[in-house]
């Protein structure tokens, strides 16, 4: 707190505070890698508005002797620095907030680290942010990791950014150096669709125009770092003059006369007496009243959180977006979309994941990977998977339509993220560019005989059995013997194993995860034909991901996937090692072998577990059939 | 039914009857039965009794009234502006001789030959603006509000309470400010003024005084009028506090800007499907602290969407109290579809307790209180035990037994990012293992306003609604909303010893005194507050919540500094939370 507020506070408190609670908030990232002074800067910001108390001075003053970096100095980055590990590595690991507020507004400050997972962070970071600050150190001028942050910041939609060309002490105040920079940024940033790029020369270190204009600059006649950031135009102004968007959180029901929609509004206003629409049903409707605790609204704006009535009795739930008629968000199932790639179990186009957008959550599957962004050369290359921090420009397919808009036209109802349906880690993020008009060609067709008739036909029950488990396990063996006995007692079955399929179907594939993946997709799909033939199908595959065989569970019907996981110990399957395969691994000559260099997920909830370990193939298949029997897929 | 030709004495009989009826709870249907009247007559009874009491029930003779016993309308607007030019004061002197009240206005109309009641007169002194309503709340206020504050404090210094207030009095063209007390026992005196300015308010303020014999507890309500500084010549003068009320738009609603948190919450409850009142003005744009509370209130409404069995964790501190006002926001009209869950130590202080459950039968939340039992059987103590051993297995230990006893999926608690630096990096949704462990290194990326609330079975998530807040936010928006917190904030006279140097409030005999060691009374105040034998005392005598916010930001020490276990060891609250601790 500077002078002038501490002697108003001391004078007259509540004109200080009718002063402060009207401040706007404006949140901002800072970019930038280990060594151009980012923490630096964000401490730098926090001393000068008065933030740090003297016990958190102290604690860096005493913490500046054990780990800082600039000697007898005071170390601003040990302020922002956090996890005691961090501290210890001298490293920033994960996103930081940091606060702090000028007479009139208040900050929120994104700290990401420079180094690696560096993507997943900034863009985790830059995703809340009205502004961002990209450092660049004067010495070293615009790096390949400087055009990676802008890349990121252009991918995201920042709209305000300053190129914070810092350290200009260590270039003596040069202006030339300053100019220099500026203008092979600039041409960069043209190149990626960045403007409103905003360039200050400034030294967080020595607190050259961050707060007070630098006496050692007086060429440069741009603002100072902190009269920018009090200026720059917040989203919500932004997201205000866009048409009407309000995604359901929750419909609040407390009694039968009042039905209520609750949500934030994403994007425009709205009155009492608008039409709205809701999608993706299409109904339509009035707002009768727009309802919050402290009273009626005549009108609210983006941002708020309120609860609509509707004057219609028509049917919405979470997830759908309520939005104007004039202009109402579109409705598809298959988009091409940007995916930033967040964990280290790589993305596999085929797999299914959560996806939620808004409020809604759905199932989604990755189609088709188009290309691959190197982030550092903006080059576009094929790609089967997504890495960790990987960018990718992807088709994806929802199980049902849902209600958006492009990312370009509304960042709120165009952004999605991707959850992994086995570990619910958040996955992947990503921004829908289009709906693929396609998908509004492709229909199911109803067929007079169905699943019923022809399982009828057949005088039996369809299911799938599916056998998982290391190779070696036994799975062929145990399903030849199933289905020997369920063809005895004249069941119409089909065994799906490796040979007759890996020769034909898949023959395309090899045995990398991404291959494996969709390997087993297709195996799904051809056992959920079978099954809608009324056939009882086995399959003998290692299938060694939860997430496939989640997949292949939910194209069948309830009650009709059997998954049995055959159990042995690595070392038995190793040591029957029937076709040799273990030897050849352990020798080097085989890759991505399961058990040896390529994981297997055994399954969580298997309806049946058999172990070969310790039962005979005869029995194992005797305790299958029975496990059918039980569940009345088999007579008798 | 209404028959024309019944006679006035027993219509008004049955009127009488329609209204009483009616006041014990009979339908308007049956009423309208029983008593032979339409129901639209029964309403404009009950309207009648509503607006003047039993007295305008009644209906008056039919036909046109005598000219001698009833003032016609010219003769009453005559009336008024004769009144009002009589009462102007035009220079800057007030004595009590100026100030009126509506008994005067009836001698007056006597003196001028009008023959009527008081309580005609009153009404017509109501009718000409001259007698405002007061602007006092009608609910007591909640406690530890600022106002049931400065109402004890007012009271233990015999001082009489008043509510200042202003009005724009127009008579034809002219324009007059009329200035009000009104009493806590419905007397209203007023001075009409046709300017005003700080002389004259003072003035007006000594001449009430001198009215009332007793010195004020001013409560003024501040208007285009009634400007800041002139409350503070005041309170400069008599050095006693005056309660600011805010300001108020209109007189339409000015009620409803007054209104305490209790009355607020109250209306929270009663899921009335009329809107209430005009609406309120559209706004350009959000404030920090709307923003805030808005993106709070998505937090909140994305758990109860999402989870299977929330709970929200109150720590009875500033920090829960907001919570706690943003929930009942959040799902407003329904009630907050989540229970509050108290981990109690045993240990907090005596006036917390009090708060706590008193807090949660206002704001009609279900409240569960968890005690380890297991570490009170076997006596554990801060005093015994340390307070880390002590915060370990009452504090965290209880919070792991309390959620997986009642199986919550998602829990609510009011940290802060900007309390300490490991916080700084939390999730606002922070996943937990089934061992109720926090894993730094695997923090699920939160982007945009999109929060991943999966998880297995027996796995579960900390929600942080108020991450976003500081310390400052938390303080400006209980003084903005008047929300309660616990008096304990508030500088009052506590018994105190010191101890490792700190202030340690004695606030009962489990307390075992050191050698040399005597409680005395001191002015103080907590700024944090917790179990009360590791919670540090401040000097203060910051008895309001603008005093406390001004000693907030003159302060040189952060927040936590009160609070002993955080000093434990270096790096202690991350470890902590890899714990479980909240």
């Amino acid at each position: 707190m500077n002078q002038p507020n501490q002697d108003l506070i001391a004078s007259d408190i509540n004109a200080y505070l009718s002063q402060h609670e009207n401040k706007s908030l404006l949140r901002f990232i800072t970019c930038g890698s280990v060594d151009d002074g980012k923490s630096t800067l964000i401490g730098r910001l926090l001393y000068e508005s008065k933030v740090l108390f003297e016990d958190q001075l102290d604690a860096v003053a005493s913490d500046s002797k054990k780990w800082g970096t600039q000697g007898k100095e005071m170390d601003f980055a040990l302020l922002v620095d956090g996890l005691a590990a961090e501290r210890e590595q001298g490293i920033t690991i994960d996103v930081a907030y940091r606060f702090f507020a000028t007479d009139n507004r208040k900050f929120i400050v994104a700290d990401t680290p420079g180094h690696e997972q560096y993507t997943r962070n900034m863009v985790t970071g830059a995703s809340t942010c009205d502004a961002a600050v990209i450092l660049c150190d004067a010495r070293q001028g615009v790096l390949t990791q400087t055009k990676r942050h802008s890349y990121l910041l252009s991918l995201l939609g920042i709209r305000n950014v300053v190129l914070a060309v810092n350290k200009m002490d260590l270039m003596k105040y040069d202006e030339s150096v300053y100019t220099e920079i500026v203008e092979s940024y600039q041409e960069f940033a043209k190149e990626i669709g960045l403007d409103n790029v905003t360039p200050i020369p400034m030294s967080a270190l020595c607190g050259d125009n961050i707060l007070a204009r630098s006496p050692e600059m007086p060429w440069y006649h741009g603002p100072t770092l902190l009269s920018y950031l009090e200026t720059a135009e917040v989203n919500d102004e932004f997201r205000r003059n866009a048409p009407f968007r309000l995604p359901v959180q929750w419909v609040n029901r407390p009694n039968l006369d009042f039905r209520g929609f609750a949500g934030s509004i994403a994007s425009g206003t709205v009155k009492p007496g608008d039409t709205v629409r809701v999608q993706p049903s299409g109904k339509t409707s009035t707002v009768a009243r727009i309802v919050t605790h402290d009273g009626d609204l005549s009108e609210a704006i983006a941002g708020q959180s309120v609860t609509l009535t509707l004057e219609d009795e028509i049917d919405v739930s979470r997830g759908d977006i309520i939005s104007t008629t004039e202009e109402p968000a579109s409705t598809a199932d298959q988009f091409e979309s940007t995916i930033v790639w967040m964990h280290d179990e790589p993305m596999h186009a085929g797999r299914p994941y959560w996806l939620k957008i808004g409020t809604k959550t759905v199932s989604v599957t990755i189609t088709d990977i188009k290309h691959e962004v190197n982030v550092n050369t903006l080059e576009q290359t094929a790609a089967k998977q997504l890495e960790l921090n990987a960018i990718g420009v992807c088709n994806i397919n929802t199980d049902q339509p849902i209600a958006f808009d492009t990312f370009d036209e509304n960042q709120e109802t165009g952004s999605f993220i991707l959850i992994d349906r086995v570990g619910n880690h958040t996955v992947g993020a990503g921004m829908l560019h289009f709906a693929l008009r396609r998908s509004e060609n492709i229909h199911m067709q109803a067929t007079d005989v169905n699943k019923a008739r022809r399982a009828e036909l057949k005088g039996q029950k369809p299911a799938v059995v599916w056998f998982t488990g290391l190779s070696g396990a036994g799975k062929s063996t145990v399903a030849n013997i199933v289905e020997k006995k369920l063809a005895a007692a004249g069941h119409h079955t089909y065994l799906l194993d490796g040979d007759n399929v890996r020769h034909g179907l898949n023959k395309d594939l090899g045995f990398t995860d991404s291959d494996r993946v969709e390997n087993i997709r297709r195996i799904g799909e051809v056992a959920g034909l079978m099954v809608d033939a009324g056939m009882i199908v086995l399959t003998a595959f290692i299938s060694p991901f939860r997430s496939e065989r989640a997949l292949a569970r939910s194209i069948v019907g309830e009650g009709e996937f059997i998954e049995v996981f055959v159990e042995t110990p690595l070392a038995i399957a190793e040591e029957r090692d029937p076709k040799g395969l273990y030897k050849k691994a352990r020798r080097g000559e085989l890759k991505n072998f399961t058990g040896i260099d390529s994981p297997y997920e055994p399954p969580e909830n298997a309806e049946i577990l058999v172990d070969t370990g310790t039962l005979s193939a005869e029995q194992a298949a005797e305790r299958v059939i029975a496990e059918m029997r039980k569940r009345g897929l088999l007579e008798g | 039914m209404n028959n024309p030709t019944t006679p006035i004495k027993a219509l008004n009989e049955r009127r009488l009857d329609a209204v009483r009826r009616r006041l014990d709870g009979a339908s308007l249907a049956e009423v309208s039965h029983a008593v032979g009247l339409s129901v639209p007559t029964v309403v404009a009874a009950v309207k009648a009794y509503e607006s003047d009491g039993w007295d305008g029930v009644a209906v008056k003779p039919r036909g046109r009234p005598a000219a001698s016993s009833a003032v016609s309308k010219q003769q009453l607007a005559e009336l008024r502006s004769e009144l009002i030019q009589h009462v102007a004061v035009t220079n800057a002197v007030i004595e009590s001789e100026h100030l009126w009240t509506t008994a005067r206005v009836h001698e007056w109309l006597i003196e001028k030959g009008v023959k009527l009641s008081a309580a005609t007169a009153g009404r017509h002194a109501r009718a000409w603006g001259l007698a405002p309503a007061s602007p006092a709340p009608n609910e007591k206020p909640a406690a530890g509000t600022e106002r049931q504050r400065f109402i004890t404090i007012a009271k233990r210094e015999k001082r009489r309470l008043v509510w200042i207030s202003s009005h724009t009095l127009t008579s034809g063209e002219a324009s007059n400010i009329l200035l009000c007390a009104h009493t806590a026992r419905g007397l209203c005196l007023w001075t009409l003024l046709s300017e005003i300015d700080e002389t004259r308010f003072l003035a007006f303020l000594t001449a009430v005084e001198a009215y009332v014999k007793t010195p004020l507890a001013p409560m003024v309500q501040l208007s285009r009028a009634i400007e800041k500084s002139w409350v503070t010549q005041w309170e400069n003068r008599t050095n006693h506090t005056v309660l600011l009320l805010p300001a108020v738009v209109n007189t339409t609603t000015s009620n409803s800007t007054l209104t305490s948190t209790a009355s607020s919450t109250m209306t929270a409850n009663t899921t009335s499907t009329q809107a209430s009142g005009s609406p309120l003005p559209a706004l350009s744009t959000l404030t920090h602290l709307q923003r805030l509370e808005a993106e709070s209130i998505h937090i909140m409404r994305e758990v109860v969407a999402e989870a299977e069995n929330p709970v929200m964790l109150y720590s009875i501190g500033k920090d829960s109290a907001v919570m706690l006002h943003l929930a009942v926001k959040a799902f407003y009209p329904a009630p907050p579809p989540f229970p509050l869950l108290h981990v109690d130590t045993t240990w907090k202080f005596q006036e917390m307790y009090k708060f706590r459950d008193q807090i949660a039968k206002e704001l009609g939340f279900e409240l569960l209180v968890h005690q380890n039992e297991e570490g009170i059987k076997q006596g554990v103590s801060p005093f015994t035990h340390g307070s880390e051993l002590h915060t370990d297995i009452l504090k965290t230990q209880g919070l792991k037994q309390a959620l997986d006893k009642y199986e919550f999926d998602v829990a609510f608690g009011g940290a802060r990012r900007d309390e300490e630096k490991s916080r700084a990096k939390e999730r606002v949704f922070s996943f937990r293992t089934s061992a109720h462990r926090w894993e730094p290194k695997s923090q699920r990326p939160e982007l945009w306003n999109l929060y991943n609330a999966k998880k297995r079975k027996g796995e579960s998530i900390r929600v942080f609604p108020l991450s976003n807040w500081t310390e400052l936010d938390i303080w400006q928006y209980i003084h903005q909303q008047s929300i309660p917190i616990v008096p304990l904030y508030f500088s009052d006279e506590r018994p105190i010893v010191e101890r490792d140097g700190q202030m340690i409030m004695v606030d009962d005999d489990r307390m075992p005194l050191l050698e040399g060691e005597t409680p005395e009374m001191k002015r103080v105040r907590f700024r944090t507050l917790g179990c009360y034998p590791l919670t540090g005392a401040v000097e203060s005598n910051a008895t309001t919540l603008t005093d406390i916010i001004q000693e907030m930001l003159l302060a040189t020490t952060s927040e936590r500094q009160g609070r002993l276990i955080d000093h434990d060891t270096s790096a202690s609250m991350e470890k902590k939370k890899q714990e479980g601790y909240f």
